[in-house]
């Protein structure tokens, strides 16, 4: 049976003088799991994530790492549980060069001086942007500066990793590597990923199992099982992934997939799967087409039915 | 974006640029009090040209030198102007019922001169390595760590505000604001994006602090820092060091 890597129970949190922040907090994530955390925007994502590695910390000692209340740890010992990537490069990289930045971790954590190199340069390789340890954070582009983040962080080898909006504001190039590089974490070092995003598009990349928290946590399930309940996903500001969608339009045209693809990859892989077995894909119309597409329409996106239908 | 670097030639060759910038900021501060304490006019001179010999010698670009002088110059000759009219003394010349003594303008000189020749030294200190050489030299110099880390985000952040200002500024100009305007309603914008950018940096002050808590800040950041003191180094430091004794110690010896 797995470790329970962070269990959260029953957290409240209110930011002084302001209504509550967080209600009721129920998580519970499995060493090596990959889970996502969607929501609307202010729906407490950041303040959540501060009490995973005890930057604000509960009273109740309510937000326990591998059965620890993370409250009551050190703070070296702390840094070597769950490690944070905010969502503002900017404010992450304090140091005066690249080095500095990510040596600061491992510093504070009071490692001798060939150990914080060694980890440096194994961050920096890491995330793929060895040779630029001199250089002053202010002159990297934003994809670069979001993956030394990354690096500060994985050179303190934390268990948890925990990422804010990583993919926000990033070219698709930049995007895909830090996929890339989070999975690798995961598959290959056991890191237990956190990750909060509004990109349903590559969601189903980055995480087994999702949360949807609306200061409440108001479900928990596959990605599957999330993007399939409409009146959730409509309810938190939330969307299915275009693909899924297109399939489920698909489906209407007599496209019979078990599955439904969640990513453009999946997507590719269930077309030529079909191909290979039946030789052929077929799309028909019959009479109740229309209406089935237009429910499907109305259920995901409200925004689009009134476009919708015109042509006829 | 192109930012007015004060470390924008830090990466030139020359004998002060290699300079280990640990020695480099005690010989050059002991220069500059040495220089900023000088009480007479000829060794005033000498100081202003042997500063000069200096910047000649560390082979930063006269454009860069005289960008960065010119403010501070202004100031200079204002007070060269007010000693001028403001000292009691023989009277050289008379200006609209005005008396210009000739104690004030050698007194309004002298300090002139101190004050350049002192500038041009603070100008060759801080701009021949990269700034977080200097603070590092700082550090090493057991300089108190809360004055080494202000300095520290400081130059971090200065030129994030700067981005953000002028962003905030592009924003405001799109929508048809001119800066230029003198009424008091574009001040008052303008009044108003500076308050922006107050409440902006408090807040992000407290998201840097979140982000340092989280990797485990406690107040006293170490640094690591690879600097060797090389033969030339002493030697240099122990020349310069000497020489800023030497201009108070010779009207004593001749």
């Amino acid at each position: 049976m797995k470790k329970r890597a962070i269990s959260v129970e029953s957290l409240n949190y209110a930011y002084p003088r302001n209504k509550k922040a967080l209600e009721n907090i129920n998580i519970e994530v499995f060493e090596g799991e990959k889970v996502a955390i969607i929501g609307p925007n202010g729906a407490g994502k950041t303040t959540l994530f501060l009490h995973l590695n005890g930057t604000i910390k509960s009273p109740q000692k309510n937000v326990k790492i591998f059965g620890k209340s993370i409250g009551d740890m050190e703070i070296g010992a702390r840094i070597r549980e769950v490690g944070i990537v905010f969502a503002d490069s900017d404010d992450q990289l304090f140091m005066p060069t690249v080095y500095d930045d990510i040596a600061f971790g491992p510093t504070n954590m009071g490692l001798s001086k060939e150990e914080v190199d060694k980890r440096v340069s194994y961050a920096i390789e890491k995330v793929g942007l060895k040779g630029l340890e001199n250089r002053v954070p202010h002159h990297l582009s934003c994809g670069q500066k979001k993956k030394v983040v990354l690096a500060t962080v994985i050179a303190m080898r934390p268990k948890i990793l925990v990422l804010d909006e990583p993919t926000a504001n990033l070219d698709p190039k930049s995007r895909a590597d830090l996929i890339k590089i989070i999975n690798e974490l995961n598959r290959k070092e056991g890191v237990t990923i956190i990750i909060a995003m509004h990109d349903v598009n590559v969601l189903a990349e980055l995480a087994d199992r999702v949360y949807v928290l609306n200061r409440k946590i108001v479900a928990n399930g596959s990605p599957r099982e999330i993007f399939s309940d409409f009146t959730l996903l409509k309810a938190n500001n939330l969307d299915a992934p275009d693909v899924f969608k297109l399939f489920k339009i698909l489906s209407c045209l007599g496209y019979a997939c078990e599955n439904l693809p969640l990513s453009f990859d999946e997507a590719v892989n269930e077309v030529l799967n079909t191909i290979e077995r039946e030789g052929i894909i077929s799309l028909r119309a019959s009479e109740q087409t229309h209406s089935a597409i237009k429910e499907i329409m109305n259920n995901y996106s409200g925004v689009w039915t009134e476009g919708y239908g015109k042509g006829n | 974006m192109v930012f007015p670097r004060i470390d924008a030639y830090s990466a030139l060759k020359s004998p002060i640029h290699s300079f280990d910038p640990r020695a480099k900021i005690i010989s050059f501060s002991i220069l500059i009090f040495s220089f900023a304490f000088l009480n007479d006019l000829k060794a005033a001179t000498f100081a202003l040209g042997f500063s000069l010999f200096l910047v000649l010698l560390s082979r930063l670009p006269l454009s860069f030198v005289l960008d960065r002088i010119k403010v501070p110059l202004v100031f200079f000759i204002s007070i060269l102007v007010i000693m001028a009219f403001t000292v009691e003394g023989a009277e050289l010349f008379n200006l609209f019922g005005l008396s210009v003594s000739s104690e004030g303008v050698l007194l309004g000189t002298l300090i002139v001169l101190r004050a350049l020749a002192a500038l041009f030294l603070l100008l060759l200190m801080l701009g021949t390595c990269r700034f977080e050489a200097v603070l590092k030299a700082l550090y090493m110099l057991k300089v108190p760590g809360v004055l080494v880390q202000m300095l520290m985000f400081s130059y971090r952040y200065i030129f994030v505000f700067i981005e953000e200002f002028l962003s905030m500024k592009n924003a405001m100009e799109s929508k048809g604001f001119q800066l230029r305007g003198k009424s008091s309603y574009s001040l008052s914008i303008l009044g108003n994006a500076v308050g922006v950018l107050l409440v902006k940096s408090y807040e992000r002050g407290d998201r840097v602090y979140k982000a340092m808590i989280s990797k485990g800040y406690t107040g006293n950041p170490k640094l690591f820092i690879k600097f060797n003191m090389k033969k030339s180094d002493y030697v240099l430091a122990s020349l310069l060091i000497s020489l800023a004794f030497c201009f108070h110690l010779y009207p004593v010896i001749l």
